[in-house]
């Protein structure tokens, strides 16, 4: 063959080929939503397995493009071809509304009966400085400590209730950490809070959180926590935070292996409500001292449409299906006339005499709490803060920097968040009613003392 | 003149490659690196703000320098050195070394990535293998990636498993070493370690020299083990305890494609540059009196 | 002159069999340590998700679960990764074989103004990080709409590469020029003299190029990861680094099944280096001496 044909050959081959690889055609007639899920196996499984017949009914063809980091979400962003839909947190999602990257919902949501099933906080949370609506929360949740009643049993520990107390549960956290060998490494933690929950005992134990702040404060109740939480591991009663940081090790592993008995984690949690097959219960987190305890629930995010999607109203048809109609997420507990608990207990039998009906129905005493809950910092400046905070945190949690002098370094990272702000508002390209808000926070911390 | 023309016409996929995917990107990126720019919204001149920002203000930008030269300074002598070692022990002729040489170079041909989430259970603390082999050994196994002191370490641990095809170059070059220089040292009397420092080492030089420019070339951009194995489930944390392994192409990926700052993305890419050029330059100069070639090299 | 006694002689009969000995111990437990990892890998791909925490652990599983393999494959497209890799290797492939060959003929064959200066600005652009020319490659691409599609990692290939352009000058000045002479004497074109005499006598070195190639293609990680966003375009090596992501992601990590993904991805490699051993280790040799 001579080298002229060969070659025209192969070109032809390859564009063949790759042609077969690009799927953008639907089936005739089905707008096609693209939805940038959670990267989670399980969920996107049981989502394909709806998805075909919600085309049929519709003519609304959901795409699913699980999320791989806020960097390819960006990236898709700036080369044109964002997902129609996907999650933003309060961190990214003002941001990206100044940007003019989401879609205003309230242009396509006008008279819509379901922004009337959503709990009237759910529905607060996703108005920004400007007053529009960018985000929908699709999932709100409380915190409660899990714990194991085999573990309790044995050590002759009542249950935990809504009635017990910090002392309660250091208490038993001493009671259930065994080291039985004596090699001065317990085989058996009386208790394990991941780290991402100091916020949670932050808010509970009276540390002020402004809803505002652009900056990163530290008062003496927030250390207060900080150093609980660090007394936890000097005592030994819990694990070390870097053998359980490892990635791939779950806290939920601890739970269910009888490495820890307690566990604080998000409630209801998928995963331990599915794969626990240690008998389990559930009860709230109490408050230092014997103070009666309080119950944040949140959305911390939801999700929003992109300003660019080609078909606003389809988006928004299927963004309604995701909240209320896809079947994981059944019963949605932001949604007002989803009796959740009976519909969660319906779905685990075993959740029914855990605790589970006591814990989720005290969090719906407090209005749906501090949209923060899980994140803290403002969508302007949680870069620099968490750039800055995230190696310091690392350090105090191997116990090589005090939290006094974490406390000391504070005044730096919010030097780093000034700068950042100078820059923000040097860029031409926000929406004006932004800018205004960021330059009004900015004016009222000045009126504050120098953090 | 038509052979000219001909010669041009071979090269020209060269040519034009260079033009549009390498001198013009070079040319472009020194343009950005005097911007600000994410790439969500217009450019804004900077001049040389960026560089003075990496240089004198940039705290992480020290530290993934730091990160860097630690890999850099442990990774590539003991790599050489082991690599060296385990070809000295293959050039032996004995039955059954061609096993050995494949177990030695089987880690190295395979993939990174894959490599890294393997040696993430490796090193798990818990369960990972490498700390049951020390428990069995009855010593307990520090935290690995966990740790801020041995994150560091255990990477270049991980790359020493990966010197099968450095141990192949050497072994060749070894090979080449004629017998009758040996056959000669030994008559006049020499030990087996002045053998190897007066013969060996300057014969196989060129590969010594080769292996460690490329080392210290490749482990300058040391980029996927620590994208893949340090940073917790969060996606956007990757840099390890206290920024450990934040190494400078990590740093630059992050500021590039997690930030969106790529005119100070730029800027770091060109000092990247500049370092390895002055390192490559620097070994060149110094090992033109060490390194010896064969006449008509 | 010295001479060597006859009574060295024994001694170093026996100095020579303890020096194997110890070679062959200190070879065997090097080459277990290499291989150990690997192995245990594998291990860890048939157990089920409690047996991986067990401690201690298990190494030959009583019932090794080959379910975890079509599992992994039903919760990623794998095969999809796998078509993926597959066509970009193969294009690289020909993009690569025909580009640098093309290229070091012209560099070694053709006499043309300019040519050394050429070739030592080509061999300069092997030190360039990959990361100067990143960000403004990525411009490029994003404006022609070529962001997450297989094109940009397929296209420069077309276009030769320093390291393999150098090797191949490096061997086809090895082959005598008379053949060139002969068949020019005979009217043939250059291109025809490339294409069926110096070509056919390239082999070896081809082969080995293609080799290397294959391997740095097939395990490039970091191009992918750059241009590409969604699974539907991703190779084995993204794809592997996003099922580790998603794995980690859920509440209770399965281990098994993300070393079982580990497995499947480093499979090829590892055949590939069963059957093309010679031309590898004569490859990397060649490499390194020049």
């Amino acid at each position: 063959m001579s080298p002229e044909r060969s070659l025209s050959l192969l070109l032809a081959t390859s564009l063949i080929l790759t042609g077969c690889g690009r799927k953008d055609t639907t089936t005739a007639g089905n707008v096609r939503v693209t939805y940038n899920c959670a990267a989670n196996v399980v969920e996107i499984k049981h989502l394909q397995d709806e998805l075909p017949r919600l085309a049929d009914s519709t003519g609304i063809e959901i795409v699913l493009q699980p999320f791989t980091g806020p960097d390819k979400l960006y990236a898709m962003m700036a080369a044109g071809e964002p997902p129609d839909i996907f999650y933003t947190n309060t961190v990214m999602r003002d941001r990206l509304a100044a940007e003019g990257r989401l879609l205003d919902l309230r242009n396509v949501s006008t008279d819509d009966p379901f922004l009337g099933r959503l709990w009237p906080d759910v529905y607060r949370q996703g108005l920004s400085a400007d007053g529009g609506l960018y985000s929908i929360g699709n999932w709100s949740f409380t915190a409660g400590v899990y714990f194991n009643k085999d573990l309790f049993d044995q050590a002759g520990l009542r249950y935990p209730d809504t009635a017990w107390t910090w002392s309660d549960m250091m208490a038993a956290a001493r009671r259930l950490t065994v080291d039985a060998n004596g090699d001065g490494e317990p085989e058996h933690y009386g208790i394990f809070i991941p780290s991402h929950f100091i916020e949670v005992l932050e808010l509970m134990n009276g540390a002020p959180v402004e809803q505002k702040s652009f900056f990163v404060d530290f008062s003496e109740a927030s250390r207060e926590v900080f150093r609980q939480y660090v007394a936890l591991m000097n005592n030994q009663l819990m694990p070390d935070l870097r053998r359980v940081q490892a990635m791939g090790m779950q806290a939920s592993q601890l739970l269910q292996t009888g490495r820890a008995a307690m566990l604080v984690e998000a409630v209801p949690h998928q995963v331990l409500c599915e794969a626990l097959t240690i008998p389990w219960g559930v009860a709230p987190i109490p408050r230092f001292g014997s103070r009666p305890v309080r119950y944040f629930r949140s959305a911390s995010g939801g999700l929003s449409i992109s300003a660019q999607t080609a078909n606003p109203a389809a988006a928004w048809k299927a963004l309604k299906w995701i909240i209320a109609g896809a079947s994981i997420y059944q019963p949605n507990p932001v949604l007002k006339d989803a009796d959740f608990v009976t519909g969660w207990e319906a779905r685990y039998p075993h959740l029914v005499g855990s605790g589970f009906r006591e814990v989720w129905q005290s969090s719906l005493k407090y209005p749906a709490g501090d949209p923060r809950f899980f994140v803290r910092f403002s969508s302007w400046t949680s870069a620099p803060i968490l750039e800055g905070l995230l190696p310091m945190l690392d350090r105090v949690w191997a116990r090589d920097m005090t939290v006094d002098e974490l406390a000391a370094s504070l005044p730096g990272i919010n030097r780093s968040v000034r700068k950042e702000l100078d820059r923000l508002l040097q860029r031409g390209d926000l929406r004006p009613e932004f800018v205004q808000a960021i330059k009004e926070q900015l004016s009222l911390a000045a009126r504050e003392p120098q953090r | 003149m038509k052979r000219s023309f001909t010669g041009y016409a071979f090269i020209a996929p060269w040519i034009v490659g260079f033009l549009v995917f390498t001198a013009g990107p070079m040319i472009a990126s020194f343009v950005i690196s005097l911007h600000s720019w994410s790439m969500l919204s217009p450019p804004t001149w900077v001049g040389l703000e960026n560089y003075q920002s990496v240089i004198t203000d940039d705290p992480l930008f020290l530290t993934s320098l730091w990160n860097t030269a630690f890999y850099v300074v442990f990774s590539v002598p003991l790599g050489v050195g082991v690599a060296l070692a385990l070809a000295l022990l293959l050039h032996n002729r004995y039955p059954g070394m061609g096993v050995f040489r494949t177990a030695i170079i089987l880690p190295s041909i395979t993939n990174i990535v894959a490599v890294s989430v393997l040696w993430l259970w490796v090193f798990n603390p818990d369960v990972g293998l490498l700390n049951a082999f020390l428990r069995w050994l009855g010593i307990e196994g520090p935290f690995w990636l966990q740790s801020e002191t041995w994150a560091k370490p255990s990477l270049v641990l991980m790359s020493l498993w990966g010197v099968g095809g450095t141990t192949i170059i050497f072994l060749a070059a070894l090979q080449g070493i004629p017998r009758e220089l040996y056959e000669a040292a030994e008559l006049d009397g020499a030990g087996s370690v002045k053998r190897f420092l007066h013969i060996t080492v300057p014969m196989i030089s060129p590969a010594l020299f080769f292996s460690v420019v490329m080392g210290v070339i490749g482990s300058f951009q040391v980029f996927a083990q620590a994208f893949v194995m340090t940073g917790s489930a969060q996606p956007g944390s990757e840099g390890g305890p206290n920024n450990a392994t934040l190494f400078l192409v990590l740093y630059l990926y992050k500021k590039a494609f997690q930030e969106f700052r790529m005119g100070y993305a730029s800027a770091l890419a060109w000092i990247l540059f500049f370092i390895i050029l002055v390192f490559t330059l620097l070994q060149t100069r110094l090992s033109r009196e060490r390194v010896y070639y064969e006449a008509g090299e | 002159m010295t001479g060597i006694r006859t009574s060295d002689r024994k001694p170093t009969a026996m100095i020579a069999l303890l020096r194997s000995i110890s070679i062959y111990i200190i070879l065997a437990a090097v080459s277990a340590a290499f291989v150990l990892p690997l192995a245990w890998m594998v291990s860890v791909s048939l157990h089920d998700v409690r047996g991986v925490f067990e401690q201690p652990f298990a190494w030959f599983p009583s019932q090794p679960r080959w379910e975890n393999y079509p599992e992994v494959m039903g919760l990623v497209p794998f095969g999809r990764y796998f078509l993926n890799t597959a066509l970009v290797t193969g294009l690289v492939l020909a993009g690569t074989l025909l580009s640098c060959s093309l290229v070091a003929y012209g560099f070694s064959r053709v006499r043309f103004r300019g040519r050394n200066l050429l070739f030592a600005l080509c061999l300069s652009t092997m030190m360039l990080p990959g990361q100067v020319t990143m960000i403004p490659l990525y411009m490029l691409f994003s404006r022609i709409g070529w962001v997450d599609t297989l094109w940009p990692l397929i296209v420069p290939s077309f276009f030769g590469s320093p390291f393999y352009i150098f090797l191949l000058r490096q061997f086809f000045l090895t082959i005598p020029r008379e053949y060139d002479e002969a068949a020019l004497l005979d009217g043939a074109g250059r291109f025809r003299i490339y294409w069926s005499i110096i070509l056919p006598l390239a082999r070896p070195a081809l082969i080995t190029v293609a080799l290397f190639t294959f391997i740095g293609t097939w395990n490039d990680f970091f191009t992918p990861l750059i241009y590409i966003n969604s699974p539907e375009h991703a190779t084995l090596t993204l794809g592997l680094s996003m099922l580790k992501s998603q794995i980690v992601g859920t509440g209770m990590t399965q281990w098994h099944l993300l070393m079982s993904a580990a497995v499947m991805v480093m499979l090829p490699n590892i055949l590939l280096f069963v059957i093309a051993q010679r031309y590898l280790v004569k490859g990397i040799a060649m490499g390194g001496l020049r």
